[in-house]
């Protein structure tokens, strides 16, 4: 490499990097990720790679692209096709990696960002009504904002925009920038059985999204033993080994929030566990569930706060310990009360129409129609009226019993 | 070294003495040449091989390859189990001449995802015009274009990785004077730039041409007569996509296999240059090759080409003091169980090899890099060669790779590229069985 050739790339490189950290210094993720927030995103791709990525989206083949807010552009990160049900070629979600090419880069201090295309949600605002709520529980949750995004300057619509379970998050949640990620990786109905001394069933439903290249039994060991403990006959230990591996507390509050907004596919899922990341603290063997992708949310006004229920198994035993049992209808009454406390909840789904119903308006790619989105926000509103006294009814009905 | 390893060996070693028995004394083998060229009947001989003519019309030559390795690697090998005994090659072809005025030649593998090799006819019936049709290596480099019979150490040069290699085509070749020319198209431009990946793109069609030139050929100088030096251009067309590109260690593994997008002229340029005085032997090559990325970058402009270079300077010495053009090692004067212990050959290689762009952007490790930081594989071969006989080669080589690539720190944008480099020793045992 010649020595003028270094100089021009140093050149360039100080322009970039100081231009690109006097916008960020002025901005971070709480900005981004400000209530409120409709942000303009900007992917730059070359038009051969949105096509290819269009064609190919149930793949999760990686494109190098720029990304730009608010005047920050970040080079040559890479983005990809995600989801499950919700991969789609004209709206694709989308994952950005802002160091997947340039090791080290961060946006914000965010090494990746998801792009949900909310198309399994005709309101839109499911997801991010659930996640408010799980956040006034003390649940740690991950942030968003909405987002109109658009690539090469063409109008895609109007996305979620989602904080990654990673370094920040951890560290923005639990203080722990090391500690455990998984992603549970749905494969088949299960809910929480015992699978075997062999680690590679566990392997399979947990994803590590750090620590990648560490020795199996000390990912996936802990994960074992979680399952295993659980799964004991019973005896006066059961509640004390099953602790060592499992954040009792948060576990029953994650699942009493998730009923409350009567989730579909979530910790107590219609397809057992599904769309939940898994947290394990630094030096510990205790697992912490976290949520994600809640845009399957408010099913049912009045659906039982003991539905699925039985069907997960830790939650079933759990449950069988009075004050276990007690703790959860505690957390369903909070949860009915802050949401209806000075109209929490409905304002929370307006305020949140209101901000992008021009963008959703627009949003020619969207599942559904204007008036589909409208009649969401409205069947929303009404849930949001009428669950508290259902869920309060309900819970009172239960410590009422025998 | 396993059983597998210990049979082969002796299988290599027996045949040839089998055929020794079977050889025609010289007088006697061109007895046979002069009563086919006036009997036209079917002829069998075995001299260096099987060969069977119909008069001065037809004559074919049986030919068989069986190599075998032993590797093993501090670094980790694509082959991991490199205790065992590798069969790397079982070559089997004919070749001949037709008529007297046309050359033929067909080879294949046994066991090979590609398997044909040269598949071609070479028409001679012109003074210093000869055409070559069908398939066979592109003109293009030295070692590349070395009989794999003759190389001096087990594994080609990384220049020869970027070489074309072989493609169905048709050249033209011949020789004016101290000049050798080489020139043709081709379907594509090799199969050393075109893997097994579909998806990936390589060249289209190719024009390929050598210039060799032979300043003392006519001289009575031993010394000088062999020198020879050369030039070389390749020049197809790539359309968008994402390039088969890489670069390999030296045992061939890949350590570098970017999925950068290309479209536009793919170029080689190539200088070499070859000296066997007596029992030495002197070679290097220069070989750099060239990629556009037309329209590739994020809002489709050009981004600067992408440039393989690769070079090696190698010597050796025939301690047994065989000539070096005459065969070398390849032809020992007294050959194993012949009064002697056949050949023995000592050579050493430096090579390096170098892929990049130099362009001033961001450098990235994306398929849209502005810029691409080096990465290097620097490679030192030593190597012992033992011919026995004509048939039988075995080659030993150390070689130690030194592998320099970008890291996280080369992208920060501060300091200049704190590099991750790794070396390693590598050493490979080939046996040979050639006819």
């Amino acid at each position: 490499m010649s020595t003028a050739v270094n100089v021009r790339r140093l050149i360039v490189l100080v322009i970039t990097l100081t231009a690109a950290a006097s916008a960020a210094a002025a901005q971070t993720t709480d900005d981004f990720f400000a209530p409120g927030t409709l942000n303009d995103l900007r992917l730059f791709m070359n038009s051969r790679d949105l096509q290819e990525l269009r064609d190919t989206y149930l793949e999760n083949t990686y494109y190098q692209a720029d990304m730009e807010w608010r005047g920050i552009r970040v080079r040559s990160v890479g983005i990809r096709s995600r989801g499950n049900a919700s991969r789609n070629p004209a709206k694709p979600a989308l994952r950005v990696d802002f160091n997947r090419y340039v090791a080290g880069q961060r946006f914000l201090g965010l090494s990746s960002l998801m792009l949900d295309n909310l198309l399994q949600d005709p309101s839109l605002v499911r997801e991010g009504v659930t996640m408010a709520l799980f956040t006034r529980l003390g649940q740690p949750a991950p942030r968003e904002s909405f987002v109109r995004l658009f690539i090469d300057d063409v109008y895609q619509g109007v996305y979620s925009a989602i904080e990654a379970i990673d370094a920040a998050f951890l560290e923005r949640a639990f203080g722990d920038r090391s500690g455990n990620v998984f992603e549970y990786q749905w494969q088949s109905e299960f809910h929480g059985e015992y699978l075997g001394e062999s680690l590679e069933p566990y392997k399979v439903r947990f994803k590590p999204e750090n620590h990648e290249l560490e020795a199996d039994a000390t990912l996936y060991a802990p994960l074992h033993d979680l399952f295993q403990e659980v799964n004991r006959e019973n005896s006066p230990t059961w509640r004390e080994s099953v602790d060592r591996y499992l954040d009792v507390t948060a576990f029953l509050t994650h699942a009493a929030v998730e009923t409350y907004v009567s989730e579909l596919d979530g910790l107590l899922g219609y397809w057992a566990i599904n769309n939940v990341h898994v947290y394990r603290p630094t030096g510990s063997t205790r697992h912490h569930f976290i949520p994600w992708d809640r845009d399957q949310s408010f099913q049912a006004v009045d659906s039982s706060v003991m539905l699925r229920v039985a069907d997960n198994i830790p939650m079933r035993r759990l449950l069988e310990y009075p004050d276990l049992r007690a703790y959860y209808l505690q957390v369903l009454e909070t949860c009915a009360r802050v949401a209806s406390g000075g109209g929490w909840m409905d304002q929370e789904i307006v305020s949140r129409a209101n901000l992008i119903r021009d963008a959703a308006y627009a949003d020619q790619r969207k599942s559904n129609s204007n008036e589909e989105f409208e009649g969401s926000i409205a069947f929303l509103r009404a849930f949001a009226a009428n669950r508290p006294a259902i869920v309060l009814a309900e819970v009172a009905g239960l410590r009422s019993a025998p | 070294m396993n059983r597998k390893a210990l049979v082969s060996v002796a299988v290599m070693l027996v045949l040839p003495q089998l055929s020794f028995a079977q050889e025609a004394p010289p007088q006697q083998a061109d007895d046979h040449a002069s009563a086919t060229n006036s009997e036209r009947v079917w002829k069998f001989s075995w001299d260096n091989r099987p060969s069977l003519r119909y008069g001065d019309l037809l004559r074919i030559d049986f030919r068989a390859r069986l190599t075998g390795d032993l590797r093993r690697s501090e670094a980790s090998l694509r082959d991991t189990d490199t205790s065992r005994f590798d069969i790397a090659r079982r070559r089997i072809g004919v070749s001949g001449e037709i008529g007297g005025v046309a050359d033929f030649q067909v080879e294949r593998e046994l066991a090979h995802a590609r398997p044909w090799r040269d598949v071609y006819v070479d028409y001679h019936r012109f003074n210093g015009v000869r055409i070559q049709a069908g398939q066979f290596k592109l003109p293009f480099g030295l070692d590349e274009n070395t009989s794999s019979a003759n190389l001096d150490f087990v594994y080609r040069s990384r220049a020869a990785e970027l070489s074309p290699g072989r493609d169905p085509g048709v050249m033209v070749h011949g020789r004016a004077g101290v000049l050798r020319y080489e020139a043709g198209m081709f379907a594509h431009d090799g199969d050393n730039a075109r893997g097994n990946d579909t998806v990936r793109v390589s060249g289209g069609r190719t024009a390929a041409g050598r210039l060799l030139v032979q300043p003392f050929r006519s001289s009575t100088s031993l010394l000088l007569k062999d020198l020879q030096a050369g030039i070389a251009y390749t020049s197809s067309r790539v359309s968008a996509g994402i390039a088969d590109l890489r670069v390999d260690t030296a045992l061939g593994q890949p350590f570098f296999r970017p999925g950068l997008a290309v479209q536009g002229t793919r170029s080689r340029a190539g200088v070499e240059m070859r000296w066997r005085p007596g029992p030495f032997s002197v070679q290097s090559e220069f070989v750099r090759l060239t990629s556009e990325r037309r329209g590739q970058s994020i809002d489709e402009t050009d981004l600067p080409p992408l440039r393989a270079d690769a070079w090696y300077a190698q010597g050796g010495w025939v301690v047994t003091g065989e000539r070096k053009a005459k065969g070398g090692a390849d032809e020992p004067r007294r050959p194993l169980f012949r009064g002697g212990a056949g050949a023995v050959e000592l050579a050493a290689r430096i090579e390096a090899v170098r892929l990049s762009s130099s362009g001033p952007g961001l450098p990235s490790t994306g398929p849209r890099a502005e810029a691409i930081l080096p990465y290097r594989d620097r490679v030192l071969t030593l190597g012992v060669n033992w011919s026995p006989n004509r048939w039988v080669r075995v080659q030993a080589n150390l070689v130690r790779d030194r592998l320099s690539m970008p890291t996280a720190g080369d992208f920060a944008g501060g300091a200049l590229p704190e590099r991750a480099a790794s070396s390693f020793w590598s050493r490979v045992v080939r046996f040979r069985f050639a006819m």
